[in-house]
């Protein structure tokens, strides 16, 4: 019991992530129809930016990076989404916009080609480097509450050998971590379904020479996608960042699977729609989460995979995804 | 018409004229001609084997050896990326699956029957005959497994199918972290049990150590030579056109009775055959140690890049891509760091200003000559 | 054309029915196509037309209806078993292999009642060789007979665009099809185009021996070739009979007028 809730608390925080993550997959894809795959490396950018400035720039504002008051991570957050969302902005201006009307797969191997550009100019010494890092941790490593199980109380059968108290750990981190992300997806639903903004991109998503001609500057619709979209990506490598201190070099294989398990999530929710990728996020998840747990934590990417197979083969629309017949 | 006679009985026009066509020709020409191609290469094979450390040095050589097993890669992904316009990023993920099956029978083939993981024989000894089994057996359990990989996913939309793909690599990869240590005597492989075959005695994230190192020249380019042979029949017949069709307009391809995913498989499996074949010559290549990274996204892109660069269906353009970019980096070593950048750089650029490659789908002589025009007319022009 | 015995139909479609969501794009059609039949399909634009073709063709699947040629039912086939089963078409907007060549397009249509295998292929056998020799042969002739063979070698692409229709047709012809479909040939042709295009239809139904289903907005087209002609709107088959009868049906007028709408 304890256990599951315990999986049940850690899938949530990092559903939340992952859910963040997908976000800007399935906005760009919804308008663009590509896989927009340098958006894990804003990510990267995200955490990246985040230790640096809690490094570096919290200093200058007279905090102390190890014991930083409550506001410095918000700063540190703010700051972060800020700067990956101008990076957003100009890598769409400068290579995905002249190739505006290409096939799909040329503008793919550019967004891998952005990808690999962000990757390995991340590895200059002058930039990240090829070291790992540590986060300084923002916010107290505090347990915000917990529940002590007594032994569990079998149904009928003898008592368990080893029969310890086990605790449920709600920690403070994984709560800011669900509240942030839930905060910026509100924010986000409330933009896509309630502003101007969200009516013209989804104008623009549901066919792009129409919406043109009813006015829509497309184009800087689409400037405003990725720069959401970048912004949610940098909110989440900050959060992650809080949630595993631990930096890879930019380049590291954790970062390619981070990416590529939030567009499976936006895959499995039906790529396109925004809900869908927020309930994609929270299912691919837990499959992992409790993959890891009740069989073996080892083969954790393979559940995820597996699902993605699964659901291609199955309903290749993905949950909340509609059928679009092709236009023959 | 006679509807009387059964349809699949009656002979198509086309079969008609091809049974015709084939009474008039001399078979023993066609099957030399046929032949001719392999012959050449094997004897260039040769050649580069023992003239290339004579005259050029061991370094030299050993680029050779780089770059052709580069080619083998590059010619192989083209036959999936550029004829049949699939985008695959997982084409390293068949590399290392070849790989491993490889050194697995050479190794542990050599502890079983001579008591040792080295090197046996000579030139044509046992010891190679193992090594070109091992090979063979690499790139079929890489068909295998693009067999099994493809049938799913080869009905996907092309950048779905890119990225799963790219998580295929990604699993192998990890699949392969979660193996044993290898076993180092031959006592101990007589010795083992079951359950150290499980998940398979190949090193896990250490890499697989010790395979002996059979990889030269000859085989490399042997192969070399295999693939590109493949790779151009499979391009100038109506296989060649089928794929090219798949790339060019799925509904129409259906429409003219293409079997749209059987082709699409096909294609896979005849690529990560020969990517598995090149794995088993990279695994037996001195001073390397085949790791789970080779099966990684990184060792993927460096291959889409020669593709490319050198063109979308190019035979030529590939081979040549993929032997400049397979060398550089011997050559650059100084500048490992930039490497990576200027390919992206590279990516880049060739999509914003050239998107079909260097040479198109042309192939590099077409450039200086048109294709012959045949001189066939219609008997029944009307 | 063929008198009263009425023959048996060689395609056999009766009461197909396909919506996208909520939108019916075809309702109840029928239709019987006699061999060497050649039938119009006309309706105002979104009519459900080219949606017929497709479900003709297995591009997409009916909801409810059966379609039959030679009295086997090809409802739930895939596109590609269609096609060898004997029903070739062009496409309203042309979708040829724009980096094939002229002739290599024919080639891949031909290719379709070669028995070539792969492994033949890549050993070059000499059956493998002759194989493709007649393949190339009978594109050229095919090629030909429409006027096309000096263009044979030249992309696709790059072919003028009364010319990418007729290869498209040729295209068709070359998997020697019973039934061919014709999406629109007359598009973007002028008057003297289409009394040519006119006379190749006819031609092509005489010479090849199939049926012909033609889709086409110009009315005198239409009324020129097709012995009986079907009118769609909505979806739904308002009309169906000679183009006699089609001219004076008020329902038809109406639908192309437009009272309604």
């Amino acid at each position: 019991m304890a256990d599951l809730l315990q999986t049940i608390e850690t899938s949530l925080a990092v559903g939340a992530l992952y859910a963040l993550i997908a976000l800007g997959y399935t906005m760009v894809y919804g308008i663009l129809q590509f896989i927009n795959f340098a958006h894990s490396d804003i990510v990267v950018l995200g955490a990246w930016f985040s230790y640096r400035m809690s490094q570096q720039l919290l200093p200058r504002l007279g905090v102390d990076p190890h014991s930083p008051p409550w506001w410095a991570g918000g700063v540190v957050l703010v700051l972060a989404m800020g700067l990956c969302a101008a990076v957003g902005f100009c890598i769409e201006r400068a290579c995905y916009k002249p190739l505006r009307h290409s096939p799909r797969l040329n503008v793919l191997i550019t967004a891998i080609g952005v990808s690999l550009l962000l990757q390995n100019v991340g590895q200059l010494p002058v930039v990240f480097g090829t070291q790992p890092a540590r986060m300084p941790s923002l916010l107290p490593d505090r347990e915000l509450f917990s529940v002590t199980f007594a032994s569990p109380p079998a149904a009928g059968a003898e008592p368990a050998p080893a029969a310890e108290p086990r605790r449920v750990v709600i920690r403070l981190v994984d709560s800011v971590i669900f509240v942030t992300a839930g905060v910026l997806m509100v924010l986000l639903e409330l933009l896509v379904y309630h502003t101007r903004l969200g009516t013209a991109m989804r104008a623009v998503s549901f066919r792009t020479e129409t919406a043109a001609l009813m006015g829509i500057n497309v184009d800087r619709i689409i400037s405003w996608t990725f720069l959401i979209g970048a912004a949610l990506a940098a909110a989440a490598g900050f959060l992650f960042a809080m949630k595993y201190p631990g930096l890879n070099q930019p380049a590291h294989t954790t970062w390619v699977l981070l990416g590529l398990k939030a567009f499976v999530a936006a895959v499995i929710g039906g790529i396109g729609n925004v809900r869908g990728a927020v309930l994609g996020g929270f299912v691919i998840a837990f499959v992992e989460q409790f993959g890891a747990f009740y069989i073996s934590s080892n083969y954790r990417d393979l559940y995820v995979f597996a699902l993605l197979i699964l659901m291609l083969l199955v309903r290749p629309t993905g949950l909340l995804g509609t059928n679009v017949q092709q236009k023959v | 018409m006679q509807s009387p006679s059964p349809p699949q009985v009656e002979l198509s026009q086309v079969e008609r004229e091809a049974l015709a066509l084939a009474v008039t020709e001399s078979r023993c020409a066609t099957c030399l001609r046929s032949g001719t191609p392999l012959l050449t290469g094997l004897a260039l094979a040769a050649a580069v084997q023992v003239l290339v450390p004579r005259l050029a040095g061991d370094y030299a050589a050993r680029i050779c050896l780089d770059a052709g097993i580069a080619v083998i890669l590059a010619v192989s992904l083209n036959i999936v990326n550029g004829l049949a316009g699939q985008f695959s990023l997982g084409h390293a993920g068949f590399l290392a699956v070849g790989g491993y099956t490889a050194g697995m029978i050479s190794y542990y083939g050599s502890l079983w029957l001579w008591g040792s993981g080295g090197v046996h024989g000579g030139w044509f000894g046992a010891g190679q005959a193992l090594f070109l089994v091992a090979c063979l057996a690499g790139g079929g359990v890489g068909a295998a497994v693009g067999y099994l990989m493809g049938l799913p996913t080869l009905r996907l939309r092309g950048d779905y199918l890119a990225i799963v793909t790219l998580g295929f690599g990604e699993i192998i990869r990890v699949l392969f972290q979660q193996t044993q240590p290898v076993l180092r005597t031959a006592e101990q492989f007589r010795a083992a049990g079951w359950e150290q075959f499980v998940p398979p005695p190949v090193g896990g994230s250490l890499g697989f150590s010790g395979i002996p190192k059979y990889t030269n020249n000859f085989w490399v380019y042997a192969f070399v030579t295999i693939t590109l042979i493949v790779a151009h029949r499979l391009k100038f017949s109506s296989a060649g056109r089928n794929l090219i069709s798949i790339r060019e307009d799925e509904v129409a391809a259906l429409a003219m009775g293409v079997h749209v995913t059987r082709w699409k498989v096909r294609a896979f499996v005849i690529a990560a055959f020969f990517a598995g074949i090149a794995g088993g010559l990279f695994a037996h290549e001195s001073g390397i140690i085949l790791s789970p990274r080779d099966a990684g996204f990184q060792r993927s892109i460096e291959l889409v890049i020669m593709v490319v660069l050198g063109g979308k269906g190019s035979i030529s353009g590939v081979v040549l891509a993929a032997a400049l970019l397979a060398s550089l980096p011997e050559l650059l070593r100084d500048f490992d760091q930039y490497r990576m950048i200027a390919y992206a750089v590279l990516l880049i650029g060739m999509m914003l200003v050239r998107p079909q490659g260097l040479f198109g789908s042309r192939e590099v002589w077409d450039l200086w000559r048109r294709r012959p025009q045949p001189v066939v007319a219609g008997k029944g022009a009307a | 054309m063929n008198g009263p015995p009425a023959p048996r139909p060689l395609l056999h479609i009766s009461g197909l029915s396909l919506s996208f969501g909520g939108l019916a794009a075809v309702q109840n059609f029928s239709l019987q196509l006699p061999p060497r039949g050649l039938y119009g399909l006309i309706g105002p634009n979104g009519a459900g037309k080219t949606t017929v073709f497709n479900l003709l063709t297995g591009i997409y699947a009916p909801d409810r209806g059966t379609i039959e040629l030679e009295g086997v039912s090809l409802a739930a086939r895939p596109p590609h078993r269609i096609a060898a089963a004997g029903i070739a078409r062009t496409f309203q907007n042309i979708r040829l292999f724009g980096e094939l060549s002229v002739v290599e397009n024919v080639q891949l249509a031909c290719a379709l009642r070669s028995r070539q295998h792969l492994v033949a292929t890549l050993l070059r056998t000499p059956a493998a060789l002759a194989r493709e020799r007649a393949i190339q042969q009978r594109s050229l002739e095919l090629l030909a007979l429409f006027d096309l063979q000096g263009r044979a070698h030249e992309a696709a692409q790059g072919l003028p665009y009364g010319h990418q229709r007729k290869l498209e047709i040729v295209r068709a012809l070359a998997t020697e099809p019973k039934v061919l479909l014709l999406d629109e040939p007359a598009a973007g042709m002028n008057p003297q185009e289409k009394r040519e295009l006119a006379a190749t239809i006819r031609h092509i139904r005489d010479a090849f021996h199939v049926a012909i289903l033609l889709i086409d907005h110009d009315m005198g087209l239409v009324m020129d070739v097709c012995e009986q002609i079907t009118v769609l709107d909505h979806g739904e088959t308002i009309a169906s009979g000679p183009p006699e009868q089609i001219q004076n049906d008020p329902q038809v007028i109406e639908a192309y007028l437009g009272t309604g709408d």
